[in-house]
């Protein structure tokens, strides 16, 4: 093996001949320093990810989304879904005349406003975009805030069939 | 006192009788308080002035089950009848005397089983 040991010698040495001591921790140095530096630059925060409901994206303002604000106490399809809005039956519906009526939170600005979700009636189901956030909403033991009912058997046309539901903002809460 | 009394019992969300009206009644018996007679949801407007001038008309208007069971407490309760019967009344409300807490508390007690047999003697002896 003593060919293996003269060839580690020489090679130590020749490094050691060819390299200055304080090379490598000036190497080191500057690689450690410039990694620091590297997520301060602007690249670095141009590649992050945006925080989570910022911009165009933001479902709790998007009417067709279950997370839009006004949802939230909703049970049912949203109307914006099925041809009308958050606000307004679709064509060939009427508004129930009776109603289950909440407050929600809108986060925009901050403040609690009265959400009545008036359902649309006498069409058959709608089917899209089933939403149920219940928030508030107490079993069907505690009828005066139970919000499980078919609204639509309420309406001036009697048993007319379930389509939708809208969430109509009545006042703020105060 | 009476603010007092309601921010003890709901410190929670404490809100105005009108904002009470539209969580606890206004589901039912509309924004105006028209209600839908024809199927059962009585108007207001015609009914809780004249019934709270009898002495089992303001039993009736505290004991009736959607005021009863509410979630409101007695001061809140008391404050939305006398919101409705002086914003909403379509009868004079010159000689309606406010319901306080301790009126409704008394009254809450009982609860009323035989509701429209109730609202029909009522009506017969408000008219």
């Amino acid at each position: 093996m003593s060919w293996l040991d003269t060839l580690t010698e020489d090679t130590a040495r020749a490094v050691a001949r060819r390299t200055a001591r304080r090379g490598l921790l000036g190497s080191l140095g500057a690689l450690l320093l410039g990694a620091a530096g590297l997520p301060l630059l602007p690249v670095a925060r141009g590649a992050s990810p945006k925080p989570a409901g910022a911009g165009a994206a933001d479902k709790t303002q998007d009417e067709t989304q279950c997370e839009y604000w006004r949802h939230c106490a909703i049970d049912g399809y949203l109307c914006g879904c099925c041809g009308g809005s958050a606000s307004a039956c679709p064509p060939g519906t009427e508004q129930s005349a009776v109603t289950w009526v909440g407050t929600c939170h809108n986060p925009a600005d901050g403040l609690d406003y009265v959400i009545s979700y008036n359902d649309c009636c006498g069409k058959g189901t709608c089917g899209r975009c089933l939403c149920n956030r219940n928030e508030r909403d107490t079993p069907i033991y505690i009828p005066f805030e139970s919000n499980d009912y078919d609204w639509c058997s309420g309406s001036s046309k009697a048993n007319i069939p379930y389509h939708c539901s809208t969430a109509r903002i009545v006042a703020p809460a105060k | 006192m009476l603010a007092a009394g309601a921010l003890a019992s709901h410190a929670a969300a404490a809100y105005e009788p009108h904002t009470n009206y539209m969580l606890q009644c206004m589901g039912c018996h509309k924004p105006d308080g028209s209600g839908e007679p024809g199927r059962g949801v009585p108007d207001l407007r015609t009914s809780v002035v004249p019934f709270a001038s009898l002495p089992q008309g303001r039993r009736y208007l505290v004991q009736v089950p959607g005021a009863a069971q509410s979630t409101l407490s007695d001061a809140e309760l008391a404050a939305v009848i006398n919101w409705i019967a002086t914003q909403l009344s379509a009868v004079k409300p010159e000689r309606f005397v406010p319901f306080t807490a301790g009126e409704v508390a008394r009254y809450r007690r009982t609860p009323l089983i035989e509701v429209s047999a109730a609202r029909a003697r009522l009506l017969q002896q408000a008219r």
